[in-house]
């Protein structure tokens, strides 16, 4: 039987704090933060002020039992926790902590009427250093958690298979969970203080799984329909610092989505499912691939003396890019935008992550200030000091795990931001077969493979690369780049590189654990 | 005509010529008593070439158009690591004599550094430097290590660089290169 996948990931940048979806109020876009501490939550008011979210100094005076001490002769503000401080002043992004430690902040500290507001970044920048007790800004979930409070991630995934509908979740860090059936539905509790969760809305129609969700504390409601005969669950497995759970659900035998029994009963006998899936076992390498034409909008990106723009000619072979990788190698691509919109560089790594994507290419066209300057360059993500504030910044001891495909990895937990840092390696070896692909299959003779903190790339769960497709600020470059003939050869060495990585993984573990060189022809 | 009469048109003339040299020193005598434009710029280069001064190693576009070339110039003495920074980059940022090509937008002002006890210089800049600046991953990059290469290789007590605009921080400059932290040096940029 030919398995229907449908595959919804949630990341955790996507995920919305439970609390809110609990209450019935919706994602918290704007309005507040939750504070978390183990005596409980507290809502923390934001303010938007010129494009940035701010908090007042009197709220966080109030939660952190902070001294606020305006000094209007030194035209400074200066915020005590104990023997520690922090001096701001107005109209200044800089501030400076006791021992003489400079911090920048993304926007100066502002008064409106009788309040003084600082961006919501004080806290992880300003005030966690100063503070006795561990304080986790999550910004995507607007989420600030406090001391030792238990707050996994949690992901799900759904698979239909039409005689099982298997959830799987992804829970990190590890976290134990028990799973019980309460009448028409399942009940996993984890052993969590709270969640940090979303779960996308089951496929429509599909009568086993009729909706999920997350009740305060530590529980997921799976609500179940008509359709569901029977569950089991995996033991769960560690797979990096993340535990994978899957609960499957068994259908009533003959019954298909849309065509409810008359009479389901949970004691009706189930058909033969498939065997629940083993991690470690070989999986499809590349599944999902992420196509993101930079630039958009207002964003035109690098112009050319001939009038065209960086960003149409990445439309246009993003565009191209997306329908050869689709009809010759069927894996599913996403592209970040598909017409002239402007999206911020978070935004494109998060559709990545979101999609569980298995690869992220960024597609660019290059500028210079000297003409004559031509060629292709690709980029993959260099570390210098973002590497070590991730290592810095990990929150887990580093310990060897078992992974899928096989074998152990060291590994670390980072920032989201960085979540680029752990998959070096695998950009690095895609890069390298781009650039073998592109000199024997499109004949370009200059390309240049280089390391850069670049800004699209950092925050990309999975291999990514960035591809300077040429210069348009060159003149024969420009008609190059704006020619079908040559878009389609970047199309083609593209394709090519994907099914050398894909093979490339195939050899190995899912991460590589060096990069490859790439094969002499 | 009587010589009183003669008199008189002499002295009326001459009463017309001193009224009228008395209203054009009036108006045009400040201007007169300026000192022009050129003299003023030889003056201040005058006084410029009186200062003290150091060499230093500024950052042009090589002619490759892909890396930065090394140029060592004179540069105004700063007395203390903050100042030097600050006369550098001004002369960092400032339009360069032909054939030198600079990686900086044109119209960029340099408005403040800091240091940090750390290393990190924070290097504010006039919005110029993004609003004219002509996009490209490669233009970014020269730009953002221009910067970095001529504060890190002339004051060793600089090991980092962020930029900021307007006095706040930025993502990026043309939406490549990740500046919402101090960039470290980065030999693979600088010409050999």
């Amino acid at each position: 039987m030919q398995t229907r996948r449908i595959s919804f990931a949630v990341y955790a940048a996507g995920l919305v704090l439970l609390a809110s979806a609990v209450s019935g109020q919706g994602p918290n876009q704007g309005g507040q933060l939750t504070i978390l501490l183990r005596e409980g939550r507290r809502p923390l008011p934001t303010v938007a002020l010129q494009g940035r979210q701010m908090v007042g100094l009197d709220d966080l005076s109030t939660l952190f039992q902070l001294t606020v001490r305006e000094d209007a002769a030194a035209k400074a503000v200066t915020v005590s926790y104990k023997n520690q401080t922090v001096v701001l002043t107005p109209d200044q992004s800089l501030a400076s902590m006791s021992g003489g430690r400079l911090i920048s902040l993304p926007a100066p500290l502002v008064r409106q009427g009788n309040r003084w507001l600082v961006p919501v970044e004080f806290i992880s920048r300003a005030l966690a250093p100063i503070y006795d007790a561990r304080i986790e800004f999550r910004p995507a979930s607007r989420l600030v958690v406090v001391g030792d409070v238990r707050v996994p991630r949690i992901t799900a995934q759904y698979d239909d298979t039409g005689t099982a509908f298997r959830v799987t979740f992804e829970m990190t860090p590890k976290t134990s969970t028990a799973v019980t059936q309460e009448q028409n539905r399942l009940v996993v509790r984890l052993e969590a203080d709270a969640l940090d969760a979303l779960f996308p809305a089951p496929p429509s129609q599909n009568n086993v799984l009729t909706g999920i969700r997350a009740v305060e504390p530590n529980t997921i409601i799976m609500d179940l329909g008509p359709r569901f005969a029977s569950f089991r669950t995996s033991t769960p497995v560690s797979s990096g610092a993340a535990a994978m759970l899957t609960v499957e659900l068994l259908t009533i035998a003959g019954q298909t989505s849309g065509n409810p029994p008359v009479a389901a009963s949970p004691e009706a006998p189930a058909v033969p499912a498939s065997p629940l899936p083993v991690f470690g076992a070989p999986r499809a390498s590349i599944r999902t691939i992420v196509i993101d034409p930079g630039h958009g909008g207002e964003d035109s990106g690098a112009k050319g003396p001939g009038g065209s723009t960086e960003k149409d000619v990445t439309l246009a072979v993003a565009r191209r890019l997306k329908s050869g990788i689709e009809s010759r190698l069927g894996i599913r691509v996403l592209t970040t935008r598909d017409n002239d919109a402007q999206i911020d560089a978070d935004a494109r790594a998060s559709m990545a992550n979101n999609n569980k994507a298995d690869l992220f290419i960024s597609l660019h066209v290059n500028g210079s200030m000297r003409p004559a300057t031509k060629g292709a360059s690709i980029y993959s993500l260099s570390l210098d000091r973002l590497g070590e504030d991730a290592r810095r910044q990990s929150r887990a001891e580093r310990e060897v795990l078992p992974v899928y495909g096989g074998g152990n990895r060291d590994f670390s937990l980072v920032e989201w931001e960085l979540a680029q840092a752990s998959h070096i390696e695998g950009s690095t070896a895609f890069a390298a077969l781009v650039e073998q692909k592109l000199k024997e299959t499109a004949g370009l003779p200059v390309v240049a493979v280089l390391k850069a903190p670049m800004r699209g790339l950092a925050g990309a769960n999975m291999p990514a690369v960035l591809f300077e497709m040429g210069y348009i600020s060159n003149p024969d470059d420009e008609k190059l780049l704006g020619s079908a003939e040559f878009q389609n050869s970047i199309v083609h060495a593209l394709t090519e590189a994907i099914v050398a990585f894909r093979e490339y993984l195939d050899r190995g573990p899912a991460v590589p654990a060096a990069p490859a060189a790439p094969a002499a022809q | 005509m009587t010589p009183r009469q003669r008199a008189i048109v002499i002295y009326s003339g001459l009463a017309v010529v001193l009224s009228v040299a008395l209203v054009a020193m009036l108006f045009l005598g400040p201007r007169w008593l300026a000192t022009s434009e050129p003299e003023q710029a030889a003056a201040a280069s005058a006084a410029t070439s009186n200062a003290r001064k150091i060499r230093a190693r500024l950052f042009y576009v090589s002619e490759d158009g892909t890396r930065l070339l090394p140029v060592e110039q004179e540069v105004v003495y700063g007395e203390g690591t903050i100042e030097q920074a600050k006369r550098i980059i001004e002369a960092q940022v400032a339009p360069p004599k032909p054939p030198l090509v600079s990686a900086i937008p044109l119209g960029t002002k340099l408005k403040a550094v800091f240091v940090t006890p750390k290393g990190d210089a924070y290097v504010d800049l006039s919005t110029e430097v993004r609003s004219n600046h002509p996009g490209g991953t490669t233009n970014e990059i020269l730009t953002a290590y221009t910067l970095v290469s001529a504060l890190t290789l002339n004051l060793p007590a600089i090991t980092g660089v962020q930029i900021l605009i307007d006095g706040k921080e930025v993502d990026t400059l043309a939406g490549h290169l990740d500046l919402r932290r101090p960039l470290e040096q980065d030999g693979q940029w600088i010409s050999q």
